[in-house]
């Protein structure tokens, strides 16, 4: 297993990509071979797209309910950030069948989001906005009896964004420990969230091919199954999903460390060399990721020439493979040394997208991790610690924060803070922007250092005592003592970055969260908040049940079989 | 209106930070708040009435006053468990860690109710406890064995007159152990009632599947505690939120 001083580096997590274990890869696994049946008894759309959809889905375990308002919205009023009040479609995932009084319950608050309750009947709500690049264009092509040109969609590719899924028991909704533990459907972490925006993805294609439909009716074309696969949903994700990695480092650390566990499952197999087949296919992916890459259009810089040195450096290994890999197969540990390979000479982007390329080659050895990515979250404090083994544990795992000076004013240049709007969470500068007083805990590092500051202190004075002492005389010192100790238990910690810092990168927080729900197309849009597309290259809900081969990732545009 | 136990920890732990709690004296204050309404303990009563109080003060914590081999003696300082039950009973663990049973006083706290949390988290870690505490007229035992997920509570009446506002709690590692501790120690009335750990089972499993029920007026009092750690949205407060 890699080291924690190496993987729980912010920009190595800010490189990750999607891997098998990703929930929404998870989540296709599971829809597909246990063939979930999904029908639409309520489809009232009107000949504009707006309407009442319910559709009743049939899982292995449980029977659900995906309810849709498709609403009209002012283009002026169309926003992706939290703060937005009005979206063209608002939905909600209830367990069971909704009857007519339940419908109408939902048709009066899922529209409001934030601003209305549900009830614990309800295990997601979410929103979604229209494309303006391609939504009318699709419709407009197929009423015109055309499909949609295929670099248009490759552009953007989706139809709709989502800007946010609620679950986990937010405005009223069943807590995850109910979902945990009454529907196992959707018993991994945030699958019911991914649940939601694949059904989204689902109806933004059905409402284009009704809009066409009612447009030109006789002369309307159905969209394209493959350009179908390859439409997926939209995602904007800004700093209010960074305090989640800060606020549940066990859970992320578990995620991290079944990721890491995969990898090192892989390694381990190519003990005494791989067979052909497994090299070809990695030669494969190779290949394909350099025709992903080199189709995303994103206008960040930073991100743009990433992108173009990973090809550079792919295609150098590619041709490396064909010109020697043969020749390596047998060699001991050959995966290990293709990952020494590239750590050395490679970009970190690189570096984390082969190793998500040989964790794809073994689904047996992998697939079975996807059943623990939860994890008990309690925070423990171990009272009876001697604090000279508190200060040994920090040394030993906090070095990164030790050696910060929190006296220089770019390490405390920014600060975290809560805005009265929505409670989003913003990123203020310190000494100019309002508001530091009430600062969210996001600075561990000081934090760390603070508690190192006073336990050494406090041992100079009582070298005997333990924990439970120190807590009584500093109990301000609780939750940081209780954290360092917990995760110290652990293979991966605390993320080893000071997240107060002037220059510090939160959209390598959000990439890392992202990358485990399994988004693609990372597409920043500044160092705050990133597009990204969800499911783009998954199966349809008409594919579940038939024979799946899982390799959706890294979508590339199709080649029209239709012409 | 109903809330779901998540939505509600979120919101009281934010509560407790307006009050001017630190980074784990909220998450514990939270998780002994939902604890005792989601197992059927008046925990919304009894943080109407601990609110009262800490709305009017700054934090105030323990100290500890004296130290045996066995014993420990707190002053509350007249706080909440809220905010000094935590440090007591992990005072309380490490020193049964160290020995073999002991006992805390803590003087001078109020909202004792809420140390049943505390206890059965730190029964987790194979401790028994049992405590006591005079409740108006009569007397409270709690008592849960090591490992126990619930405890039990018991009514008693008063045998013998004890500081109204004081909490004892015996600690060891065998309930059985305790119990014999306790008895020699303390002289208990009549009992008056029991609710039991399938009781609090019941009505946890409920409040899952169903959500907490919550008056209104208190939700929006914790609300309005939300508030004061908000920070007001301006055109360049926009910007650090990626506009």
């Amino acid at each position: 297993m890699r080291p924690d001083s190496q993987v729980m580096q912010l920009e190595r997590l800010g490189s990750f990509h999607q891997s098998r274990l990703s929930f929404m890869r998870t989540l296709v696994r599971r829809m597909v071979t246990e063939n979930w049946q999904i029908t639409s008894p309520v489809f009232d759309l009107d000949d504009q797209g707006y309407g009442t959809v319910v559709y009743q889905v049939e899982a292995r375990f449980g029977t659900f309910s995906y309810v849709l308002f498709s609403h009209y919205l002012d283009p002026d009023s169309r926003n992706d950030r939290v703060i937005a009040n009005q979206w063209d479609l608002t939905m909600a995932l209830c367990e069971g069948k909704v009857d007519a009084d339940q419908l109408a319950f939902l048709r009066t608050n899922v529209p409001k989001q934030e601003a209305g309750r549900v009830d614990s009947r309800v295990l997601v709500l979410s929103r979604a906005n229209r494309s303006g690049r391609t939504f009318e264009y699709v419709v407009s092509e197929l009423a015109e009896g055309r499909q949609p040109c295929i670099d248009v969609i490759a552009e953007v590719g989706y139809l709709y964004r989502t800007t946010a899924a609620y679950g986990s028991g937010k405005l009223g909704m069943a807590d995850w420990e109910k979902v945990r533990t009454k529907h196992p459907d959707f018993a991994r972490p945030f699958a019911a969230e991914m649940f939601t925006c694949f059904m989204l993805r689902h109806f933004s294609m059905q409402q284009a091919d009704h809009l066409a439909s009612r447009r030109a009716p006789g002369k309307a074309v159905i969209l394209d199954k493959d350009i179908k696969r390859y439409l997926g949903i939209g995602n904007s994700t800004g700093l209010g999903m960074a305090p989640f990695l800060i606020n549940h480092p066990l859970l992320i650390s578990q995620w991290i460390e079944m990721r890491e566990t995969a990898l090192a499952r892989v390694i381990l197999a190519s003990e005494s060399g791989v067979d052909e087949p497994i090299f070809f296919r990695l030669a494969a992916s190779v290949q394909r990721v350099i025709q992903h890459l080199g189709e995303i259009v994103t206008a960040d810089e930073r991100q743009h020439n990433s992108n173009i040195l990973v090809r550079k450096e792919l295609q150098v290994l590619l041709a490396w493979m064909h010109d020697d890999g043969l020749r390596l197969l047998r060699d001991h540990y050959v995966w290990a040394n293709l990952v020494q390979y590239v750590e050395q000479f490679c970009h970190i982007e690189t570096q984390e997208l082969i190793n998500t390329l040989l964790i794809e080659l073994y689904p047996e050895l992998v697939d079975d991790l996807e059943e623990q990515m939860g994890i008990d979250e309690s925070i423990r404090i171990t009272p009876e610690m001697p604090v000279t083994e508190l200060l040994q544990i920090i040394e030993d795992k906090y070095d990164w924060a030790l050696i910060i000076d929190f006296t220089q004013y770019e390490s405390i240049g920014a600060f975290w803070y809560r805005s009265q709007e929505k409670m989003e969470p913003r990123l203020g500068q310190t000494n100019i922007d309002m508001g530091m007083e009430k600062e969210m805990p996001m600075a561990i590092g000081r934090r760390v250092r603070k508690c190192y500051d006073q336990a050494s202190a406090y041992n100079l004075t009582y070298p005997q005592q333990n924990v439970a002492h120190f807590i009584m005389r500093h109990p301000n010192r609780s939750g940081i003592v209780g954290r360092i100790q917990t995760l110290a238990q652990r293979l991966y910690g605390d993320i080893r970055e000071n997240l107060v810092h002037s220059n510090v990168l939160p959209i390598h927080l959000l990439r890392c969260k992202l990358s485990f729900f399994g988004v693609s197309k990372f597409d920043p849009r500044s160092r705050l908040w990133v597009r990204n597309t969800m499911f783009q290259g998954a199966p349809l809900i008409s594919d579940f049940g038939k024979p799946f081969v899982d390799d959706w990732q890294f979508p590339i545009k199709p080649v029209l079989t239709s012409g | 209106m109903k809330v779901s136990k998540n939505e509600l920890m979120a919101s009281l732990k934010k509560a407790f930070e307006g009050l001017g709690f630190h980074p784990g004296d909220y998450y514990d204050a939270a998780d002994m708040v939902v604890w005792l309404e989601t197992h059927g303990l008046d925990g919304f009563d009894r943080l109407q009435a601990a609110l009262a109080y800490l709305n009017t003060t700054g934090p105030t914590h323990a100290e500890l006053i004296e130290e045996g081999t066995n014993y420990l003696f707190l002053d509350g300082n007249d706080s909440s468990i809220l905010l000094c039950g935590s440090e007591a009973i992990d005072l309380l663990s490490a020193q049964i860690m160290e020995g073999s049973a002991a006992r805390l006083q803590l003087n001078n706290c109020y909202n004792r109710t809420f140390i049943l949390q505390r206890l059965v988290k730190a029964a987790q870690r194979n401790l028994a406890f049992i405590a006591y505490w005079r409740q108006d007229d009569c007397c409270i035992k709690v008592s849960i064995a090591a490992g126990a997920d619930l405890p039990e509570h018991q009514t008693f009446s008063m045998a013998e007159d004890i500081d109204p506002q004081s909490l004892t709690v015996f600690a060891g590692t065998d309930l059985v152990v305790v119990e014999q501790q306790f008895s020699e120690q303390i002289v208990i009335g009549e009992l008056i009632e029991t609710y039991s750990s399938a009781g609090m089972s019941i009505c946890y499993q409920d409040s899952v599947e169903q959500g907490i029920e919550i008056d209104e007026v208190l939700w929006s009092t914790l609300e309005g505690l939300v508030e004061r750690i908000l920070v007001e949205s301006t055109e360049s407060s926009r910007a650090g939120a990626g506009d």
